[in-house]
């Protein structure tokens, strides 16, 4: 499955749009890492658990994406765009979507 | 170029959870998280405080320099009661490293504790409601079994640095946090009313040992019964969740330890001062 | 007790009637975007030149609430981490309906297609339980003849 942020594929032609495909991820970290984290805000610096969290959220956010699109007969998402948002506290959400479409010839 | 809208199947973006086992679970799993938490805290908490030596609670006392009932008491009650704990602390007994110092209140609060350094204080609004001296040395030798007990210390120890730490977790658990506070608390109300036994106990012995009889013990709860209004029967949960053991329950517990020490529930009651009244009135 | 009492009829409430809202909603959810299926959305920037269309921005909003049952085993969730279950179906239902809504607008214009669609979603603080709001917009493509080219040249943005 492509996955790509692109919204032409140079040289690829494409059969046919198959609509919005989303996937999203709400996620939040022990206490453990939330009182690290707090601790480490008085010296700054980077939150390593929440870049963490953040990336095995925006995973499996593209991995829904992906069966949705996968589930509809397409074999690739273009156009995909990512965005965060703090649902409660300690809690972030990742949504992607994309536009799920049939290439040719894309195996 | 063909434009359609197919429609994913249903389900990809929410996990397959039922939400009342999770809840359930989760529940479950906090609550044991949070006593097991506390016990740990009040144990490792008051085993430190206990083994902090009685000097440094009496230099740090001097420090903060809290006004313990400063406004001018009458300076005969105060050395009355002070009387009353120097000769309760001889049959206590009182380590001779240990000392208490007695400060009164002329505030109408019906209440009196004992705090870190040896201090006690007293409440005009507890002492007027004081039938006699025996009654009096009851509350007397209780608050100094306290400090017999380190309890001051141990509760700062294990109840101060349990409920910080405790407040860092449920304070990251948002709308679930007050539950789980609550649990904490009904956890660390079991420590303290163990050591409310505790006292009881050393405070009744204290009695027998004064006085060589417990009468006027049963006249202090009784008293206290009356003032906190208990007069139905408290059911389980307040039983359960109360700092101190319930009037009625330490009433009971007076009869019950005398008839197993075997001190005599009957005797002569010794009166308080001919002027204390007055002195409340000063 | 009278804690206890509160808070156990309060989390029922939002179990039973947080759940049957949630049932009804998505039932509701997926029986319109049947009728919808017709109007594809695109999340593509570039639209099919081989035809005239009149274009025309469209949205959608929706802000829904948590209940107290998912709020509260939300707050749980946060002190062992994880997937944040009680809150997935809430966004799902809450995009599908500012999705909806935006078609809703475009089917009244008429229109093909919606194209370079955009979601948000925003948490809104009401009350302890919370709310997030989503919004969908995007531009519908209505068919249309092109309109006579004027003879003065029209001021053209560069």
């Amino acid at each position: 499955m492509l996955i790509s942020n692109l919204e032409v594929l140079p040289g690829q032609k494409i059969v046919r749009h198959l609509g919005l495909v989303q996937g999203s991820s709400v996620r939040s970290k022990h206490v453990g890492r939330d009182i690290m984290a707090s601790l480490k805000n008085i010296f700054g610096g980077e939150l390593q658990g929440y870049t963490e969290l953040l990336q095995e959220s925006r995973e499996e956010a593209t991995r829904r994406m992906q069966k949705q699109a996968q589930e509809i007969g397409a074999n690739a998402v273009l156009n995909v765009r990512y965005s965060t948002s703090s649902i409660a506290a300690g809690a972030a959400e990742i949504f992607v979507y994309g536009s799920a479409v049939e290439l040719e010839d894309h195996v | 170029m063909r434009y359609e809208n197919r429609q994913a199947p249903e389900g990809i973006n929410v996990t397959p959870v039922h939400p009342f086992k999770q809840f359930a679970q989760l529940l479950f799993a906090a609550a044991l998280l949070v006593i097991i938490l506390v016990v740990l805290l009040q144990f490792f908490g008051g085993w430190i405080g206990k083994r902090v030596p009685f000097q440094y609670e009496q230099a740090l006392m001097e420090q903060v320099d809290i006004s313990l009932g400063s406004e001018s008491p009458p300076p005969e009650m105060v050395s009355y009661l002070n009387g009353l704990a120097q000769q309760l602390s001889a049959v206590m007994p009182l380590p001779k490293q240990m000392s208490v110092n007695v400060h009164y209140s002329k505030e109408d609060v019906f209440n009196a504790f004992a705090t870190l350094g040896g201090n006690l204080l007293f409440y005009r609004g507890l002492l007027e409601q004081m039938p006699n001296e025996n009654a009096l040395a009851m509350v007397m030798a209780h608050e100094i079994a306290h400090i017999l007990h380190r309890d001051p210390m141990v509760g700062l120890g294990g109840g101060v640095v349990s409920m910080v730490s405790l407040s860092m977790i449920t304070g990251q658990a948002g709308f679930a946090g007050s539950i789980l506070d609550k649990t904490g608390f009904v956890t660390g109300t079991q420590f303290t009313r163990h050591m409310e036994n505790e006292a009881d106990q050393a405070a009744l012995a204290a009695l027998a040992r004064q006085y060589g009889h417990v009468n006027g013990a049963d006249a202090l709860f009784e008293v206290m019964r009356q003032h906190t209004g208990e007069n139905k029967t408290p059911d389980w949960l307040e039983r359960f969740a109360a700092t101190h053991p319930l009037s009625e329950d330490r009433l009971d517990a007076v009869s019950r330890r005398a008839a197993e020490s075997g001190w005599s529930l009957e005797g002569d009651l010794t009166p308080l001062p001919a002027r204390f009244h007055d002195w409340l009135k000063q | 007790m009278f804690e206890i009492i509160s808070f156990v009829v309060l989390l029922g409430c939002g179990y039973l009637f947080g759940r049957r809202a949630e049932k009804k909603h998505i039932n509701d959810i997926i029986e319109r975007e049947k009728t919808f299926n017709s109007l594809p959305v695109i999340a593509s920037r570039y639209p099919p030149e081989n035809q005239y269309y009149q274009q025309q921005l469209v949205a959608g909003n929706v802000v829904v609430a948590s209940d107290y049952f998912k709020s509260f085993t939300a707050g749980l969730i946060n002190i062992f981490g994880g997937a944040v279950a009680p809150f997935e179906p809430l966004l799902d239902r809450g995009r599908r309906e500012a999705v909806l809504r935006m078609k809703e607008e475009a089917s009244k214009l008429n229109a093909d297609l919606i194209f370079n669609i955009k979601l948000e979603t925003t948490r809104i603080a009401t009350g302890r339980t919370g709310a997030i709001e989503v919004l969908a917009y995007g531009t519908a493509l209505i068919p249309g003849s092109k309109p006579a080219p004027s003879t003065a040249e029209a001021p053209r943005a560069m």
